[in-house]
């Protein structure tokens, strides 16, 4: 029955970013019932991407879980959750995780850039979900909090084009926000 | 020769950097972390390397974790925002392997009640995950500061510790009933739904306390979506034991309140409430008919998973009142050439309780 399942905040089993073999790039797992060990994260994984990287279909119900998903050139994204839960809650956290990393890489989604940025993804899992419990899923304010990146050259030694460049991007983000 | 060529380049292009990486040779590296002054550069990226090697199921001992640690603790003097962040990261993953990380408290303490508010929130979430219950009690009155602070995210971050903390130290953490409450009326949606998560755990033993927040609460419009499907779950459990008890009342305001949020002006709440409503046992048919007519028209979103949804919903009515979801047969028969399998499944089989053959087959 499931209005009778214990109403709770821990709502995320799983998310997880694949590259376009089904290799992940980077997963949280926050249900040691579901997944004890990283044997069975793998087995999940594996069986997820084969079932999901033809099909652009956005949601998939696979072994006792509903996950939704969303693929970009090279990368897959995915969120989990018990097949219980709210779907649309589910898809409101995978579109905090995949918006704020096209914001954190300028609109370049691919695996490269995400490899490059990977602290700066990893600090965006962090403050997406904690545990299970979603934290934030507003994906400028998740943003505010990560990238925390100030440029390295001195800006004496950059060069005027790339002064205007950076100024140009920080005016379209701040248009865009 | 050009194939060749092209394979070879895209090779680099797709080249993972982080992919060779040896466990040995990296934990060796942090040895630069006692470097003074810390180069914040070449330590975040130390950092992200024992993170991604954890993050892909290496494992670390015991000794090897807490070796880490303990130079990982060397880091708290650079005051460099993102290598202070991964710090906490590393904290937060190694904490369950290494011993005697109760070390970096003070330090995290400091970084908690601190000014810099890019700090406090995760140093808050971080100070939990090395915390146990006697040592909660000393940092109890920083807590109650932090979740009733002004500062979103820092109010967030203690919520949701304190309820993860909830199991451990439970005698503790329900003394923050107040702080809760008072987080409840944030203007923030996520404050909003984490008071409301620990608010419930704090109460949910005692029916008389629970019963009267409920009430309150629905007649209160909360701003945050997330913290309405949560009291609308928490108002079926309270309906669904006066049910079981025998002495449920008719007209209960619970219900009404569930009723309405069908009207509500998110989408999310709108399908829980509908959602809500099916699983019900006391949904009369007319009831029933307007959860299953919202249902409906979510059949038709442009969102697979507003359809999924949609007709996982139905098929489960399908089963309890066939007649109910007879009216939406034809979105149904829609539904049935889906380009998600799993909408297409899902309508066949609810078609196979409702409708006659001749709807599937055509």
């Amino acid at each position: 029955m499931d209005a009778l399942m214990e109403p709770t905040l821990y709502t995320i089993k799983g998310m997880c970013i694949l590259d376009n073999d089904g290799n992940r790039i980077l997963a949280k797992y926050y249900d040691k019932n579901v997944f004890p060990t990283v044997k069975e994260q793998r087995a999940y994984e594996k069986n997820l991407f084969n079932k999901t990287h033809r099909a652009d279909a956005e949601i998939i119900m696979l072994d006792g879980l509903t996950c939704v998903y969303k693929s970009n050139v090279d990368l897959f994204f995915y969120v989990m959750g018990s097949t219980q839960e709210n779907e649309l809650i589910l898809l409101s956290v995978l579109n905090c995780l995949y918006d704020t990393i096209a914001m954190i890489l300028k609109k370049n989604v691919e695996k490269r850039a995400v490899l490059e940025n990977l602290d700066i993804v990893m600090l965006a899992f962090d403050e997406i979900c904690d545990g299970g419990i979603i934290l934030d899923a507003d994906p400028s304010s998740v943003m505010k909090r990560v990238d925390l990146r100030n440029d390295d050259i001195p800006i004496g030694e950059q060069t005027v084009a790339q002064v205007l460049q950076s100024a140009k991007e920080q005016l379209k983000w701040s248009l865009l926000k | 020769m050009s194939s060749f060529k092209r394979d070879n380049k895209e090779e680099d292009d797709g080249g993972n950097p982080w992919q060779n990486l040896e466990k040995t040779s990296v934990l060796q590296e942090t040895r630069m972390f006692n470097e003074t002054p810390v180069n914040a550069r070449k330590c975040t990226h130390i950092l992200t390397k024992i993170l991604y090697l954890l993050n892909q199921g290496e494992v670390l001992g015991t000794r090897e974790a807490t070796e880490c640690f303990f130079a990982m603790t060397k880091l708290f003097q650079s005051k460099d925002v993102v290598m202070r962040r991964m710090v906490y990261l590393g904290i937060k993953e190694l904490s369950p392997i290494a011993d005697d990380v109760i070390i970096v408290t003070s330090s995290l303490t400091k970084d908690m009640t601190g000014k810099e508010d890019l700090y406090r929130a995760p140093a808050i979430r971080a100070l939990c995950s090395i915390t146990d219950s006697t040592m909660l009690q000393a940092v109890e009155r920083y807590m109650k500061q932090c979740i009733v602070d002004r500062n979103a995210p820092v109010s967030s971050g203690a919520l949701v510790s304190s309820l993860h903390l909830a199991s451990t130290a439970g005698e503790v953490v329900k003394r923050w009933a107040n702080e809760a409450q008072e987080a409840l009326n944030s203007d923030n949606i996520m404050v909003q739904y984490h008071g409301l998560g620990l608010l419930y755990h704090i109460r949910k033993a005692d029916r008389l306390a629970l019963t009267k927040l409920v009430y309150k609460l629905t007649h209160q419009n909360l701003r945050s979506p997330y913290a309405t499907c949560f009291l609308i779950r928490i108002a079926c459990k309270i309906m669904e034991e006066e049910d079981a008890s025998g002495n449920a009342i008719e007209e209960s305001p619970l219900f009404n309140f569930v009723e309405c949020s069908l009207r509500n002006k998110s989408e999310m709440v709108v399908y829980e409430a509908a959602h809500a409503m099916v699983n019900l046992k006391r949904t009369k048919p007319r009831e029933l008919s307007t959860a299953v007519s919202i249902l409906q028209l979510f059949c038709g979103s442009s969102k697979a998973t507003l359809r999924f949804a949609a007709v996982r919903t139905m098929n489960k009515v399908a089963m309890l009142h066939p007649p109910a979801v007879n009216v939406c047969n034809l979105d149904l028969e829609g539904l049935i050439a889906d380009s998600n399998r799993s909408v297409a499944t899902l309508a066949i089989t609810t078609l196979l309780k409702t409708g006659a053959e001749s709807s599937v087959e055509r």
